[in-house]
C-alpha cells in the first residue's frame, strides 16, 4: 500500500495594499472596511497590479529554486460565488511566473527535497462566513477585506507519502516565508491554506484515485486529514469499494472527510487570459536585484551551523527556526567564538526566559553583545554559572551591560585567597567530621565542603579556587 | 434653435471665449431643444439639466471646454448619477465614482446635460435592444440611430449637446454616427482611458468622442487621451495636439482601399460617396493605392467569439450579491439565475451563452484560441496594409439607418459590422464622417482607419475628406 | 450535419453561466446560437499554425501604497441585504468553495 500526497498551498504576500488595488491588507478589522470598486468588482473597474506583490512572489520563487519566466501572464479563472465580486479570479494558469524547484524537508530518513510544479500568483477571495445552521435558510456573511489580497500559489509534485510528511512541508515553508519577510505564514489567520490531493493505491508503480481534500485550518488539520484519508482509502481498497475522484471536505470536530456537495456545473472554469492586463514581463536586472537581496535560507544556515560551528542537527535546526534568531546566534558567535556554550545557553536560559516573557528574541532588549559578555564572565569565572541566571533577565529586560548588571547584583565572585581562606577554615571547623572523612581518603565529601563554603560566600566565592584551597588546607 | 447658435464645439468655444454667448445661455437654448424633442428621439435615459445649468454658470470661458455640453453614453460612470447600461439589472444604479475620460472632461469645463441611451450592455447596432426603449434617428424618426451608442450619436446629431461620449467594442461609436450624420471615433485602443466604462469585450472596447465635426473630435480627444495608471491598458506616448495636427490637404498622403472589401454588397449611394472620397483625396494630392488585408472577412466571424467570451466573464459580477437587481432564491444557484434571467435581456444573454460556449471545455482550442489567433493574423496584415498605405478608407455601413424593428436575425445584424470591426481586433484608430446622403436623405458615412498611435494624421486626412464632401469644419 | 449545440449543451452552458433557459425559449434560443456558431465555425478552415500571438507587456506596475476606498455606504449601500457590517446571502456551505 503506498500513499501519495501533493499539496496546493496558498501563501498571503505581505503587502501593505492589495494585489489590484490601493485598498489595505490589513486583517482583522471591522468587516467591508477595506473596499473599493476594484475589488468590490463594480462595473467600470480595473485591476493594476501591486509591484511589490511580484518582487516578493520573485523573492520566493528564486529561493524554491524554481524557474522564473521572463514572460507571465494573467488569466480569469471564472466561477460563481458570493465572495468572489467578479464572477472570476484574477490568477495565472498557462503561463505562471514560476515553474520547477524545491522545497528540502526533514523525513525519518533524512534530508528530502519535495518537488514543485510550479508557483503562481494571484487575488484572494473575500471571506464567507457560514451560519452554524447549515439547513435551508440558512445564511452566509460575506466580508470583502480579504477579496484580492495578493497570494502566490504553491503546487507541489505528489512526493509524500505521509501527513507527517506532509507536516514538515508545510512547517519548513513556513520557515522560509517568514524567514524572507514575504508573508506571516500564520495558517490561523488563514495567511496560509492549503489544499491536499491524497491517494492510496495497492500498487507502488502507479498512484491511486486523486482526492482532493479541502478545510485544511492548521497544520496538525492536514496531518489529521491525511492520517484519516490515507485509513479511509486503504479501507475502501480493501473492502471493494470504488474510490471516486472527488473533492472531499475535512470536519475539525471529527477527524473525518465527506465528499462535498458537487454542482452540475462545477470544474469548467472557463480559463482565459485576463485582457485587462497585459503580459508580465521580469527583467534581468529586477532578477538580479531580488537575487542579490537574497539572504542565506534557513537550510543553508542550519547546515552551516552543523559544518562550521559543530552543531548537532538539533541545535542547527533549532537556533535556524527563526531568523532573527539564527542571526542573533551568528552575531554573538562572531564576538565570542564558542557557538556550542551559545547555543546551549540560548535554546536553554535564554529560550525559558523568553518563554516566560511570550516574547521573541527580537522584541527584546537582549544583545548578541551582552549574551557574549555574559558567557565571557562565566567562562573566566567572573560569576558562576547560576550567577549568570540571576543577569540575563536585566539583560533582556532592560539592556543594560553585563558588566552593569553584575555590579547592579553584587554578584562579582570573590576570587580573592585570603578571604576564600578564611571561609574554608570556618567551614573546616563547623563540618569536623566530614573534614575528618576527607582526610581519611573519602574524596567525594569534598563537594559538600564546597558546597558549605559557596553557601557561607553567598554564592559569590569561586567555586574551583574554593576546592583548591579546602583540599590544600585539608592536606 | 436660434440659427446664430454655433454649430459645433470650436464654434461655441470661441464665441463663449470672445463672449458673444454665455455657457449659461446656451445651455437655457439647449434645454428647450431638449425638451421640444427628445419625447420624439428619445436620446436620454436620465436628464440633468437643472445640474447642468448651475454648472454652467460656474463654467470658466478660458477653460478648454468652457461650460460645453457634452452628453455621456450610460455606460460610463459619472459619480452620483445613474449608470444603466440600458439594461433592467442596472435600473437603480447610481455610480459611485467617475470615469477618467469624463473626469477628464468635467475638468476641461465640460457639463453633462445627461446620459444617454445604448443597447443594452452596449451589445447591439440599432439602440433598440436598450431596456427601457429605442432611440430614434433625429433625420428620421421612423429609423433607428444605430447602435450600441445611438443616444449619443442621436443628441449630437438633434443638437442636444455640442459632443457626446460613446463606447466602440465593433463599430459602437462609428455606426451611429453614420446613421445619423456626425462624426464618430474610436482612437488607438488604450489611448483613452477605459476605468469607468462598464466592460463589455475589454481588449475591444474603446471609449471614442462623438460630434459635429472632425475638429472637434479633436477638441475633445485632447482633452480625453490622458494616461490612466487605473487602467493597466493605458498607453503612455508623447503628447500631441490633435487640433494643431489638422493638416489643409493630403498632400503625400497614401489613401489605401482594401482589396478584399471590394466585392461586398453595399447601397449603391454608398458605393457613390466612396467614389467621391476617392477623386476628393486624389484632388487634394493624395495618391490611393489599392491594398490586400487577405483575412479581413473573418474578423466578423472571429469578433462574434472574442467579444462574447469576454462579455460572458464581465456580466458575470452583475449577480445580485452587492448591487443591482436581486431575486430571491432557494439557494444561492437559483438567485443568481433568477436575478440574471430577470436582468438581461434576450441580446444580452444570447451573448453570454455564446461566450460561456466558445470558453467550456472541449470548445476553447476550436472557437475561442482560433478566434484570438485570427485576430492576431488580421492585426498583422493590417499593419501591413498600413506600411504601403498612411490611412484606409471604406465605408462605416454598408447601408443608411434602417427602419426600427426592420432587422430581427442576430446574424443579420451582426454582419453590417463588416466594416467597424476590423479595427476593433486590431486596437487601431478609425473614424466616421458624413458623406452625403442617400436618395432617401439619410446620412452616408465613410470610415478611415490608421495604424496605432496614428490618430492625428488619421484625424487630419479624416478632417480634409469631411470638409471636401460638404462637411462644416 | 450535425448540430454543434444541442439541448443538453445548451443547457450546460446556461448553468456555468447562472441563466436560466425557459422552456418556450428554448427553440428559438437554440436555432439562433446553433445559426451563429454555424457562421463562427467557418474560422476553422483558416490556417493559423504559424501564427505568434503577440500580446502588449505591462509598462508600469502600482507603487505598494494604500489609498482610501470607498466606505461600506458608498460601496455595498446598494446591497439587498447587510447585517453587522457583512453582506447576507443564502447559504452556500458546500458548494463550490474554492
Ligand atoms: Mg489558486
Ligand atoms: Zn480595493
Amino acid at each position: 500500500m503506498i500513499t501519495t500526497i501533493g499539496l496546493e498551498i496558498h501563501v498571503q504576500l505581505a503587502t501593505r495594499s492589495k494585489m489590484f488595488c490601493g485598498c489595505s491588507t490589513a486583517f482583522g478589522d471591522e468587516p467591508n472596511t477595506h473596499i473599493c470598486p476594484v475589488c468590490l468588482g463594480l462595473p467600470g473597474a480595473l485591476p493594476v497590479l501591486n509591484a511589490t506583490a511580484v518582487q516578493l512572489a520573485i523573492g520566493i520563487a528564486m529561493a524554491l529554486g524554481c524557474q522564473l519566466h521572463e514572460v507571465s501572464e494573467f488569466s480569469r479563472k471564472n466561477y460563481f460565488y458570493p465572495d468572489l465580486p467578479k464572477s472570476y479570479q484574477i490568477t495565472q494558469y498557462d503561463r505562471p511566473i514560476a515553474t520547477g524547484g524545491s522545497l528540502p524537508i526533514a523525513t525519518a530518513g533524512g534530508t528530502r527535497a519535495i518537488r514543485l510544479t510550479r508557483a503562481h500568483i494571484e487575488e484572494d477571495a473575500g471571506k464567507s462566513m457560514h451560519a452554524a445552521d447549515i439547513t435551508l435558510g440558512g445564511e452566509t456573511l460575506v466580508d470583502f477585506n480579504r477579496c484580492g489580497v495578493p497570494l502566490i500559489e504553491i503546487v507541489t509534485e505528489p512526493d509524500m507519502q505521509s501527513g507527517d510528511e506532509a507536516y514538515e512541508f508545510l512547517r519548513s515553508l513556513r520557515r522560509l516565508v517568514r524567514w524572507l519577510g514575504v508573508s506571516s505564514g500564520d495558517m490561523e489567520k488563514g495567511a496560509m491554506r492549503c489544499d491536499v490531493n491524497v491517494s492510496v493505491s495497492p500498487d507502488p508503480s502507479r498512484h491511486g484515485t486523486k482526492v482532493e481534500i479541502k478545510n485544511l485550518n492548521s497544520f496538525r488539520s492536514v496531518k489529521r486529514a491525511i492520517d484519516y484519508e490515507e485509513q479511509r482509502q486503504a479501507q475502501c481498497l480493501a473492502d471493494g469499494t470504488p474510490i471516486p475522484m472527488e473533492t472531499r471536505h475535512f470536519d475539525e470536530a471529527l477527524g473525518t472527510t465527506a465528499p462535498m456537495r458537487s454542482k452540475e456545473a462545477s470544474n469548467d472554469y472557463r480559463y482565459f487570459p485576463e485582457p485587462d492586463l497585459p503580459l508580465l514581463m521580469l527583467g534581468a536586472a529586477e532578477l538580479a536585484s531580488v537575487r542579490e537581496h537574497l539572504p542565506e535560507l534557513p537550510w543553508e544556515m542550519q547546515a552551516r551551523f552543523e559544518s562550521e560551528f559543530g552543531l548537532t542537527p538539533y541545535d542547527a535546526a533549532l537556533l535556524t527556526e527563526e531568523r532573527s534568531t539564527a542571526e542573533f546566534f551568528q552575531r554573538t558567535v562572531v564576538i565570542s567564538n564558542n557557538p556550542r556554550k551559545i547555543a546551549t545557553y540560548m535554546e536553554t536560559e535564554v529560550a525559558k526566559l523568553l518563554n516566560e516573557r511570550g516574547k521573541t528574541l527580537s522584541e527584546t532588549m537582549l544583545t548578541p553583545e551582552a549574551l557574549a559578555g555574559l558567557l565571557t564572565m562565566v567562562e573566566s569565572g567572573i560569576i558562576s554559572n547560576t550567577a549568570s541566571k540571576d543577569v540575563l533577565p536585566l539583560l533582556v529586560d532592560t539592556g543594560v551591560t553585563p558588566d552593569e548588571a553584575v555590579r547592579k547584583l553584587g554578584l562579582e565572585q570573590v576570587s580573592d585567597t585570603s578571604a576564600i581562606e578564611e571561609l574554608a577554615r570556618q567551614v573546616i571547623i563547623e563540618n569536623a567530621a566530614q573534614a575528618e572523612q576527607f582526610r581519611s581518603g573519602k574524596e567525594a565529601v569534598l563537594g559538600f565542603l564546597v558546597g558549605q563554603l559557596m553557601k557561607k560566600s553567598k554564592g559569590k566565592a569561586n567555586p574551583k579556587l574554593a576546592g583548591e584551597l579546602l583540599r590544600k588546607l585539608l592536606g | 434653435m436660434n440659427s446664430e447658435l454655433p454649430r459645433s464645439l470650436d464654434q461655441y468655444r470661441r464665441a463663449v471665449r470672445t463672449h458673444v454667448l454665455s455657457p449659461t445661455e446656451y445651455l437655457q437654448e439647449t434645454r428647450e431643444v431638449i425638451e421640444q424633442n427628445d419625447p420624439q428621439v428619445r436620446a436620454f435615459l436620465h436628464l440633468r439639466l437643472d445640474a447642468a445649468i448651475s454648472e454652467s454658470k460656474a463654467a470658466k470661458s478660458s477653460s478648454l471646454l468652457a461650460g460645453a455640453p457634452i452628453a455621456i453614453k450610460d455606460n460610463i460612470m459619472m459619480a452620483g448619477e445613474p449608470c444603466t447600461c440600458g439594461s433592467l439589472m442596472l435600473e437603480h444604479y447610481v455610480a459611485p465614482y467617475t470615469a477618467t475620460a469624463v473626469q477628464a472632461l468635467l475638468s476641461a469645463g465640460a457639463v453633462v446635460p445627461g446620459k444617454t441611451n445604448l443597447d443594452e450592455f452596449a451589445m447591439g447596432s440599432s439602440t433598440e435592444n436598450s431596456a427601457f426603449f429605442p432611440t430614434h434617428n433625429p433625420q428620421d424618426l421612423s429609423r433607428v440611430p444605430g447602435g450600441s451608442s445611438g443616444g449619443s450619436t442621436a443628441a449630437v446629431a438633434a443638437g442636444f449637446a455640442l459632443g457626446a461620449v460613446g463606447s466602440d467594442t465593433g463599430g459602437s461609436v462609428r455606426q451611429p454616427a453614420a446613421f445619423c450624420g456626425v462624426v464618430g471615433f474610436k482612437p488607438t485602443y488604450g489611448l483613452v482611458s477605459r476605468y469607468g466604462l462598464v466592460a463589455f469585450g475589454s481588449s475591444l472596447d474603446c471609449i471614442g468622442p462623438i460630434t459635429r465635426s472632425v475638429r472637434d473630435a479633436a477638441i475633445m480627444l485632447n482633452i480625453m487621451a490622458v494616461h490612466d495608471p487605473r487602467d493597466a491598458t493605458s498607453l503612455r506616448h508623447a503628447p500631441v495636439d490633435y487640433e494643431a495636427s489638422l493638416q489643409p490637404s493630403l498632400a503625400g498622403k497614401r489613401l489605401g482601399i482594401i482589396h478584399e472589401l471590394q466585392g461586398l454588397d453595399v447601397q449603391p449611394e454608398i458605393a457613390r460617396a466612396m467614389e467621391d472620397a476617392r477623386r476628393a483625396a486624389l484632388q487634394s494630392g493624395a495618391s490611393v493605392v489599392e491594398v490586400s488585408v487577405p483575412h479581413i472577412l473573418s474578423a466578423l466571424p472571429a469578433y462574434y467569439i472574442i467579444a462574447p467570451a469576454e462579455c460572458s466573464a464581465n456580466l458575470g459580477r452583475f449577480d445580485g450579491v452587492r448591487y443591482g437587481l436581486h431575486l430571491e432564491g432557494r439557494d444561492m444557484t437559483e438567485t443568481y439565475s433568477r436575478t440574471r434571467n430577470a436582468g438581461f435581456g434576450s441580446e444580452v444573454k444570447r451573448r453570454i451563452l455564446i461566450g460561456a460556449f466558445v470558453l467550456s471545455a472541449g470548445y476553447y482550442d476550436a472557437y475561442y484560441k482560433k478566434a484570438t489567433d485570427v485576430r492576431q493574423l488580421i492585426t498583422d496584415e493590417l499593419d501591413l496594409a498600413l506600411q504601403s498605405a498612411d490611412v484606409l478608407l471604406t465605408p462605416t455601413t454598408p447601408t443608411t439607418a434602417f427602419k426600427l424593428g426592420a432587422v430581427s436575425d442576430p446574424l443579420e445584424m451582426y454582419k453590417a459590422d463588416v466594416f467597424t470591426i476590423p479595427a476593433n481586433l486590431g486596437g487601431l484608430p478609425a473614424i466616421s464622417f458624413p458623406a452625403g446622403t442617400d436618395e432617401s436623405g439619410l446620412p452616408i458615412g465613410l470610415q478611415l482607419m490608421g495604424p496605432r498611435l496614428g490618430d492625428a494624421d488619421l484625424l487630419s486626412a479624416a478632417n480634409v475628406l469631411f470638409t471636401s464632401l460638404g462637411g462644416a469644419s | 450535419m450535425a448540430a454543434i449545440i444541442d439541448s443538453k449543451t445548451l443547457e450546460h452552458v446556461a448553468s456555468l453561466a447562472r441563466l436560466e433557459i425557459s422552456p418556450d425559449q428554448e427553440d428559438k434560443l437554440l436555432n439562433d446560437l446553433e445559426n451563429i456558431l454555424g457562421y463562427v465555425a467557418q474560422l476553422t478552415s483558416i490556417d493559423t499554425s504559424s501564427v505568434v500571438t503577440k500580446r502588449p507587456a505591462m509598462t508600469e506596475l502600482r507603487p505598494d501604497e494604500v489609498i482610501d476606498g470607498l466606505t461600506r455606504e458608498q460601496g455595498l449601500g446598494g446591497a439587498p441585504a447587510m447585517r453587522d457590517g457583512f453582506v447576507v446571502v443564502r447559504n452556500v456551505m458546500g458548494g463550490e468553495d474554492e
